[in-house]
């Protein structure tokens, strides 16, 4: 049998199955997955790593009260025990009278989404591939202490019902190259940087490729670039946040834009739909359907249909991310529980170009730690990067701490460059930001 | 995963098959785990969800290298089968070794439970949020919004390994987690509070209760009139208790031998050195009854226990599995841990702590002309090669001249570990354990607790206002 059949079957069994332990309504998500994973160090294979797992998430909705059920073992005699503890312990509860099943007219109901590449590579190219990347560096720098390599991959399907009659279907994969290398610093200091690839085919990651692949010569490049780090005077300061760790900065809004936020009343964009939260130079754009992208999906977790949809546009904000049980508990129309594939519209140039007409500025390249106060917006999270002297990117520095807040901050947007990562599920350009307070020595 | 079909002859069998082409060592994780929980939003507890899952690890160590699979099945074609990917690692042909005759070690019992998980309905648990919520809104007009969470879960653990290791574990663990908004004349805080333990139904008590009440409405009222202090280098004097997130972030990820074993870690080559000043001592510990972070035995059969990393100011051990024990020729320290049956163990931290020292709180405020008292925190990171590590304060006070002053809060503080140990200058006499949900993420989540008496770090770099 087919893996989506298999999967088509276990919901439909779950589905009945809660229906005749006595629940009026249920949504079930069958989850498929087949996973490898390699990792070189230096010079040789340090782990062989392969999983394959099921799962089945039963949502119960039992006399107008709402509850969860999930497991690993999918088999009949397990999912009625399951139910039959479940829907005893969800009738104990409070009724909630905002938990529904996806209305029809909101229901996905198009074709199943395929998202995958259709062969396997063999576990011999992959360990060929894999030690020829750490190799391209390996012993090539006496700074050198160390390179690991990881290769992933993955295969999951996944079968979304409910006795509405929702039926979604997906298909996808996913592979990954990552490698770090760790450079003998200053002291004890053993600086690290990394980089990464990820695409739905192995040609993504240069498997099969003639040309070699230069992940390694990154890192390593960026690693001996953070040698012998400083601090520099506190102070406000123009920023450039690079495009790898840009989202750090979004996901604060991102956050504040959710349900779960706003209908607790820890937001601070509680009472800012419609109007204006951000610089012009912020649009934002949701756009789950750009197929080959992570995050590329045609149905939320509930079964929502996804859309495009304009979240900030010229700094205003356009839309919440609401599922329909905070929809309904907020009186507003359902949207989607959250994101899928955010673009931030960019404009010209990469982090090293927009640096140019920097005189005296910061470029972060990645953040170390911090956090942000969901209610208030106020943050504070400490940074690595260079120093910006003439539109030139000079010295690392580290041990420093960018803190303000997220209205403020984005406020301040400057201009985005064009420099996007297409392997990421929010593709954010360098982003330049003015006047944001750095404190150092 | 029905560890009773897993029997002593089956399991060496297992084993057996795992080093046919060669390797060192082998081990097999077996698993179960029961997970419940129930939320409290907008006065009702209105939402439950229980989980189960099982499954079996199995792992072949050949020198520093590991194979790795897990099944979800019970079958025995599908564990053969899972022992055979994992023998993979070893690149041999033939096998060089045999897994010695199986013997049962007798574990202590550091989290004996009184009141079964399985035997409380949730009717019997909402009672104890709806009296927290019920406490919080009763307390301070300001409460708009409550939401906890009360989530249990036993895990029934089996291992054996080709050293003849068999044990078996059951770890329970509860945790209770409040989050409260308040507003004011517009200005609207929240802040969250939790206990977590590894123990049964008996975590539950009205003194629980009243004490996660009353710390919330202090934590979000505080804020009110706290503001984020101004940045730059300044001494921090670190409060008791969940300041031990200096310790995990600071020192103990690059005290975890998996690091220094690569020799990426800025201590690896530190041992038996001198890493802070005379007098310190740091301790990670799987002993303390009932803690988060403890374990009758850690995740590969190795006996919990107590492991002192820096014994009067020298570092004496890095956190150990088996593997990086090998390397360095020392024993595990029963650090050995994981996820869950689907990952392979490394070594991480338990419950990590300072020991007293001589001084008071109040005279390590008293020394400090300008600086920070911290005293609540959210989070932390470490750069393990750079040594860079921070951690957010969501609450404290400005110091000036020896007087704690302004109410400040959602700072991020930075320093580098190294640096910041030798700047340790002062520590008190008042160590105490934060059991919070604290976990950490390194590669997987593993619940961990922290601890600490009150220290002051001469210079540590403040993020805030220039």
């Amino acid at each position: 049998m087919k893996q989506k059949d298999l999967l088509q079957q276990m919901c439909d069994y779950a589905l009945q199955g809660a229906l005749r332990k006595g629940a009026q309504h249920a949504r079930v998500a069958a989850i498929s997955n087949t996973a490898n994973e390699l990792s070189v160090l230096n010079d040789s294979i340090e782990t062989i790593q392969k999983a394959v797992d099921s799962s089945l998430m039963i949502h119960l909705f039992v006399d107008g009260r709402y509850g969860t059920c999930s497991t690993n073992k999918a088999d009949p005699a397990g999912i009625d025990k399951l139910l039959d503890d479940a829907v005893a312990s969800v009738r104990l509860l409070a009724p909630d009278p905002f938990r529904i099943l996806v209305p029809g007219e909101l229901r996905y109901e198009g074709d199943p989404l395929y998202s995958a590449h259709r062969g396997s590579v063999d576990t011999g190219v992959k360990k060929a591939f894999l030690s020829g990347c750490a190799a391209s560096v390996w012993g090539k720098d006496p700074a050198l202490i160390s390179v690991t390599a990881g290769y992933s991959d993955y295969r999951r399907w996944l079968h979304l019902a409910d006795t509405d009659g929702l039926n979604c279907t997906s298909e996808e994969t996913w592979y990954s190259l990552s490698v770090e290398c760790a450079v003998r610093g200053r002291g004890d200091a053993r600086p690290s940087d990394w980089d990464y690839l990820g695409g739905i085919k192995p040609e993504n990651i240069g498997i099969g490729k003639e040309t070699p692949c230069t992940c390694a010569a990154t890192a390593l490049e960026r690693a001996l670039s953070k040698r012998n780090p400083g601090k520099i005077a506190s102070g406000r300061y123009p920023v450039i946040v690079e495009n790898r760790v840009a989202a750090t900065l979004l996901a604060p809004l991102i956050e504040a834009m959710s349900g779960s936020s706003l209908q607790q009343q820890n937001s601070f964009l509680l009472d800012k739909l419609g109007k204006s939260i951000a610089s012009p130079a912020l649009t934002l754009i949701d756009n789950p359907h750009r197929k080959g992208s992570p995050g590329y999906r045609f149905f939320d977790n509930e079964g929502l249909r996804t859309a495009k949809r304009t979240v900030i546009e010229s700094g205003r904000l356009n839309t919440f991310f609401l599922s329909t049980y905070y929809a309904l508990k907020m009186q507003m129309p359902p949207t989607i529980s959250s994101p899928s594939l955010l673009f931030l519209k960019g404009g010209k140039g990469s982090a090293a170009t927009i640096a140019g007409s920097m005189k005296n500025g910061i470029f972060v390249t990645g953040f170390n730690g911090g956090n942000c106060n969901t209610a208030t917006g106020d943050f504070s999270y400490g940074i690595e990067g260079y120093k910006v002297e003439n539109g030139q990117i000079t010295y690392p520095v580290n041990e420093m701490v960018m803190t303000g807040n997220m209205l403020d901050l984005w406020n301040r947007l400057l201009a985005a460059g064009d420099d996007a990562l297409t392997t990421m599920s929010w593709q954010i350009p360098s982003l330049l930001f003015d006047n944001i307070e750095f404190a150092g020595l | 995963m029905d560890l009773t079909t897993a029997t002593d002859m089956d399991s060496y069998k297992l084993l057996n098959l795992a080093l046919r082409k060669g390797g060192d060592y082998a081990d097999l994780y077996f698993e179960q785990t029961t997970f419940h929980s129930i939320v409290l939003r907008d006065g009702e507890v209105n939402a439950a969800s229980t989980h189960n899952e099982g499954g079996l690890g199995i792992r072949v160590v050949s020198g520093q290298n590991t194979g790795y699979a897990y099944t979800e099945s019970s079958l025995p074609r599908d564990r053969e089968e899972a022992a055979r990917t994992a023998s993979h690692i070893a690149q041999g042909l033939i096998r060089t070794s045999q897994p010695a005759a199986i013997a049962t070690l007798n574990l202590p019992d550091r989290y004996r439970i009184v009141k079964p998980w399985e035997e409380f309905s949730p009717q019997e648990k909402m009672p104890f949020l709806y009296d927290l919520n019920d406490r919080i809104f009763s307390a301070d007009k300001r409460v708009k919004k409550v939401t906890a969470q009360l989530s249990d879960s036993t895990s029934q653990i089996e291992i054996y390994n080709s050293l003849g290791i068999h044990c078996a574990d059951i770890r329970p663990m509860a945790s209770l987690s409040v989050s409260c908004v308040m507003e004011s004349g517009g200005q609207r805080e929240s802040a969250s509070s939790s206990r977590s333990f590894r123990m049964g139904g008996e975590f539950l008590t009205p003194g629980l209760i009243e004490e996660l009440a009353r710390e919330i409405i202090d934590r979000t009222s505080f804020l009110f009139g706290a503001k984020q202090p101004n940045g730059g280098e300044m001494p921090v004097v670190m409060a008791a208790g969940g300041s031990g997130i200096l310790l995990h972030e600071a020192i103990g990820h690059a005290f975890e031998a998996d690091f220094a074993r690569k020799k990426v870690s800025i201590f690896s080559d530190m041992m038996g050195k001198r890493v802070c000043s005379p007098g310190i001592t740091v301790i990670d510990d799987g002993t303390i009854a009932g803690n988060r972070g403890s374990l009758n035995v850690d995740d590969e059969g190795v006996p919990g226990q107590k492991t002192y990393m820096v014994t009067d100011g020298i570092l004496t051990s890095f956190l150990h599995d088996r593997i990086s024990a090998r390397y360095f020729q020392a024993e595990p320290t029963g650090n050995g841990r994981r996820e869950s049956f689907r990952y392979m163990p490394l070594p991480r931290m338990r419950a990590t702590y300072m020991d007293n020292g001589p001084d008071t709180e109040e005279a390590l405020i008293a020394s400090v002309k300008k600086g920070l008292y911290v005293d609540t925190f959210s989070n932390g990171q470490v750069q393990i090669g750079a040594g860079d590590f921070t951690f957010y304060v969501k609450s404290g006070y400005l110091i000036e001249n020896g007087k704690l002053t302004q109410p400040i809060k959602d700072t991020n503080i930075i320093g580098n570990g190294p640096e910041a140990l030798a700047r340790i200058t002062g520590v008190a006499n008042n160590c105490a354990i934060d059991n919070g949900t604290w976990t950490c993420g390194k590669e997987q989540s593993c619940a961990v607790s922290c601890g600490m008496p009150s220290v002051l770090v001469s210079s540590l770099t403040v993020g805030g206002r220039v």
